[in-house]
């Protein structure tokens, strides 16, 4: 699959496998390809949309997600220091791309804690787009498509 | 590790497995070379005794050693361009600013051929002894291509996929297609933002498609475009047969369902 040729290593295993043996079934079918930070878009200019100078790394709570065409969109409730509550809105990839790699709805479960990777839209909301997710026990899943856009 | 996985059943492992090896084998460079084997030693057949193309397919992907884009969706080799036609230069155009035109699939309008062919989602072909049709999950775009040498139609207009039609040449599957709109050639655009190559409605495009081992298509596109080119140019791809992508089977893909880009303004809430 050498379209994937920007995502030079799967993820260790010991990623996949150091993790706690909480884990339910679900999460086991995240498949991650690679290490990276690049986004990717599936059918839109990642350029247009996202600023690849602005990354983004938050933690907060699921509290909706749309596993609809043409991206995914799920949207995570932050704290911030001064305990107020803001919400993020990330975008990945197309359902059928993530699911190809074993990543399902069920992967993004609303009221978990997770956390988020990725590049802040450019229009200077609280919108990104989202390339890595980050369980509270180190695992962690790619939420991109596999193709389109990349940035290094 | 071994006591990691006493803690899943065996069921959970497996898929895990599965899916370690497959991230493994997709970080591999492609190991597959240039030289073709004897198509009749490896194709399958159908009942009329034609190679059989029925199955699920990953979109084509480059040849090694050819010029890819930073994007992962496959683009043409510009070393393969003939000259440019004097006049021809507008193929390569900047960006314009206006979202329409320079991604119109942000307000989802279709990527049209060739470019829906190569736009990184997986593809189903069905063929008959009349038809080959291909379903793509991007757009769920199908192209259905008669096989029982009618000529193109006439006095239709112009589309975004073209009006096609294949006849067989010994093994090998031949698509000629015309009557296109003028429309985005590739994913250039993803590439370099400061280019943006359309083809023109003059494009004629010729795939020639033959079976090079037993999972892996010939995938050969020439492309005619008299208005831009000087000749007409080729690049053979390849695509890769995903028997394993069959379980799970195409997605609908509704673009419109819930896009929230449209002319790259996201909008999240």
């Amino acid at each position: 699959m050498d379209a994937l040729r920007w995502y030079p290593s799967p993820v260790p295993a010991d990623i996949l496998f150091g993790m706690a043996p909480r884990i339910s079934r679900s999460l086991l079918l995240f498949l991650a390809l690679s290490a990276g930070s690049a986004p990717l878009v599936a059918h839109h200019s990642f350029a247009a949309e996202y600023d690849d100078t602005q990354p983004v790394k938050v933690t907060g709570t699921v509290s909706k997600v749309e596993w609809q065409n043409p991206h995914i969109w799920f949207y995570l409730d932050v704290k911030g220091d001064d305990g107020k509550i803001t919400n993020y809105a990330f975008s990945g990839g197309a359902p059928g791309q993530l699911m190809r790699r074993g990543v399902m709805k069920s992967s993004l479960q609303i009221g978990s804690v997770i956390t988020v990777e990725g590049f802040k839209a450019k229009d200077g909301s609280n919108n990104a787009f989202g390339t890595k997710v980050t369980y509270p026990d180190g695992r962690m899943v790619f939420t991109a498509g596999p193709d389109n856009q990349t940035k290094r | 590790m071994k006591k990691l996985i006493g803690h899943f059943s065996a069921r959970s492992v497996a898929i895990l497995a599965a899916a370690t090896f497959a991230a493994t084998i997709y970080s591999q460079p492609p190991i597959y070379g240039q030289s073709p084997a004897p198509a009749a030693a490896v194709s399958p057949r159908t009942k009329d005794g034609k190679p059989d193309f029925n199955g699920i397919y990953q979109w084509p992907t480059y040849l090694p050693g050819a010029e890819r884009g930073r994007s992962a969706a496959t683009t043409f080799d510009r070393k393969n361009f003939a000259p440019l036609k004097a006049g021809g230069e507008p193929f390569l155009e900047p960006r314009t600013g206006v979202p329409r035109h320079d991604e119109p699939r942000d307000f989802c309008m279709p990527a049209g051929f060739p470019a829906g062919m190569f736009s990184g989602n997986a593809m189903q072909w069905f063929q008959t002894k009349n038809y080959l049709t291909i379903v793509h999950e991007f757009q769920r775009m199908s192209r259905i291509i008669p096989l029982d040498g009618r000529p193109h139609r006439q006095d239709i207009e112009p589309s975004f996929y073209g009006d096609p039609v294949g006849h067989w040449e010994g093994d090998t599957l031949v698509i000629e297609t015309t009557n296109f709109k003028r429309w985005m050639m590739d994913d250039y655009f993803y590439t370099d933002p400061k280019e943006f190559r359309m083809h023109s409605d003059a494009l004629t495009t010729t795939e020639r498609i033959r079976w090079k081992d037993q999972d892996t298509i010939s995938y050969l596109l020439t492309i005619d475009d008299p208005k831009i080119f000087t000749r007409p140019w080729s690049q053979e791809f390849q695509i890769k047969a995903k028997p394993e992508w069959d379980k799970m089977g195409l997605f609908e893909y509704v673009c419109e369902e819930n896009n929230r880009c449209p002319g790259g303004k996201c909008q999240g809430n």
